[in-house]
């Protein structure tokens, strides 16, 4: 609930009649005003108290977003050590609620893997063969998940989203596109996709309220290609062939974007997926196409400026 | 620093229109076969037929016959889709870069029949290859892998008969009526059946073609068109 697609669930589910109380757990503070919503600021390691606030609360539906994607806010090691503790403690708990009917865990598509000969549009019952750590994580995760719903008897959902993209939401790939030179696969230059914060957001709202019990992918209709994407931000692309991405990606980590291994996988492989299940077992249209999204990325801000609303003294 | 390195954009009377191309869905970029077509005409003058068998909005399944090196899927694909004003994909492009994104660009699927039922599925034109042969009026095997994606996404499937000739720019693609399977089978012969039924079909339209026919192959081969 701290994040910024956690705080956007949590102000679009206080707005649910449906929802009765709410509360939320994160290791940082609501980007948003929240008005119902119990907050709790617990670090994923603090499994104790997890627990704790869990079984107290006694949710009938448990929204896991517990998820580090690496380099977004964490480095890979950091990111996957702290999915695994927040799964472990969130699942844990969860097992322990009686009243408990559902979970709804955030995934991704990068759990299907852009191995040779992959699917160019996997939909969601191809069976996931992940190629990168994260699509790792989110496999380990979604494993996790299952295997506590079977063991207690619930359903459990997931929604695999497509690379989200948001005015505050931390993205590598949003991030490293957003540079003022931007390197792409010369010889590949591949197609992926994208979804927006709000879209996702709905989509978990939905999920919740519908009780999913399946895997549902949340991608942005359309598709667009990274020379496309710079070209439409007006940065300055720099072709890359093989050989020199691991200069380049050193370098962009320096500048501070950094470019982790699953977002390689989308310069040199592209991420598409069928999201066409969506609307029927969610009830969720996107409003916005790849390509929308992708103008928004380069029409944020900076930096806001603020001005006084009245001179200093 | 991306406020002061700011490349120039295309003009445009409206601010807001989109002033750059995307792919679609499935990775085919329009406007670079916008680019190609006009080259590929200078190569193919294709005359289309029997364009009126085709669904207008679902998915089908056009099976064209193939001659070793003709590249008849490309252009059967971009002829059809002239025809009907709506993108036509074609089967067989190999997962290696540059050459399987380039095709990825052109409108081809991977060989796949998962990937050509998602295509299916989704309402799109998709053609695929009989086997190639060294004759130019002969339809070789067709794969009932990829037939059987056709039938588990409910589509028909139609042959297009194809004959090009190395040495002139005449080329031809007729699409024949939906191929009906003799009796209605609930497993794996159906697809089997299915396309055993589409060869011989196929063949037949390449039989009421007619053209020079002396049974030397490399003649034949070089007369056609």
């Amino acid at each position: 609930m701290g994040g910024e697609l956690g705080s956007l669930v949590a102000s679009l589910l206080e707005s649910e009649q449906w929802v009765g109380s709410l509360v939320g757990i994160d290791s940082d503070p609501p980007r948003r005003r929240l008005r119902r919503a119990e907050f709790h600021l617990i670090e994923p390691d603090d499994r104790s108290r997890i627990v704790d606030v869990v079984t107290k609360f006694n949710p009938h539906v448990l929204i896991h977003l517990a998820v580090w994607e690496p380099d977004a806010r964490a480095g890979t090691a950091h990111a996957r050590q702290l999915t695994s503790d927040a799964s472990l403690a969130f699942f844990g708990a969860a097992a322990e609620c009686p009243a408990l009917e559902s979970i709804v865990v955030r995934s991704g598509i990068e759990i299907y893997g852009r191995a040779q000969n992959s699917l160019t549009r996997p939909d969601e019952s191809v069976h996931p063969n992940p190629t990168s750590e994260y699509g790792r994580m989110l496999e380990r995760l979604e494993g996790a998940a299952m295997a506590t719903a079977a063991r207690i008897g619930i359903a459990v959902g997931a929604l695999r989203l497509a690379p989200v993209l948001g005015p505050h939401v931390p993205s590598p790939l949003g991030r490293l596109l957003r540079q003022p030179a931007v390197p792409f696969s010369s010889l590949a230059d591949p197609p992926f996709t994208v979804v927006e914060d709000r879209h996702a957001a709905r989509a978990f709202v939905a999920a919740a309220q519908r009780r999913l019990a399946e895997p549902v992918n949340v991608v942005a209709p359309g598709a667009i290609t990274a020379l496309q994407a710079i070209t439409r931000g007006r940065r300055l692309p720099v072709p890359l062939v093989g050989p020199e991405w691991a200069l380049v990606r050193r370098l962009s980590h320096v500048l501070g974007a950094p470019i982790p291994e699953h977002v390689m996988e989308v310069m040199h492989r592209g991420r598409l997926a069928d999201g066409s299940h969506a609307s029927s077992a969610l009830g969720v249209e996107a409003t916005a196409s790849a390509a929308t999204i992708i103008d928004r990325l380069y029409k944020w801000e900076t930096v806001v400026r603020v001005p006084s609303q009245r001179a200093a003294a | 620093m991306a406020d002061v390195i700011e490349l120039p954009r295309r003009r445009t009377d409206d601010d807001d229109a989109p002033t750059f191309e995307t792919v679609d869905d499935w990775g085919r970029d329009d406007r670079l076969i916008r680019l190609l077509v006009p080259l590929a005409w200078l190569r193919w003058s294709v005359s289309v037929g029997g364009i009126e068998q085709l669904p207008a909005r679902t998915g089908a399944l056009l099976v064209t016959n193939t001659r070793r090196v003709s590249l008849s899927q490309i252009y059967v694909a971009w002829a059809l889709a002239r025809e009907v004003g709506r993108p036509v994909r074609f089967v067989g492009r190999p997962d290696v870069a540059p050459l399987g994104p380039f095709l990825r660009r052109l409108g081809a699927l991977l060989d796949d029949p998962t990937e050509v039922e998602g295509a299916l599925r989704h309402g799109e034109l998709v053609v695929m290859g009989a086997a190639p042969t060294g004759h130019p009026r002969h339809a070789g095997p067709v794969d009932h892998a990829l037939i059987g994606s056709a039938v588990r996404a409910g589509v028909s499937v139609y042959p297009v008969a194809s004959m090009s000739s190395p040495l002139s720019r005449n080329a031809r693609a007729d699409v024949g009526p939906a191929v009906r399977p003799r009796r209605k089978r609930r497993g794996p012969l159906a697809e089997v059946e299915l396309a055993e039924a589409t060869q011989r079909q196929l063949q037949k339209m390449l039989d009421e073609f007619g053209g020079v026919q002396t049974g030397v192959p490399p003649v034949d081969w070089l007369a056609e068109g």
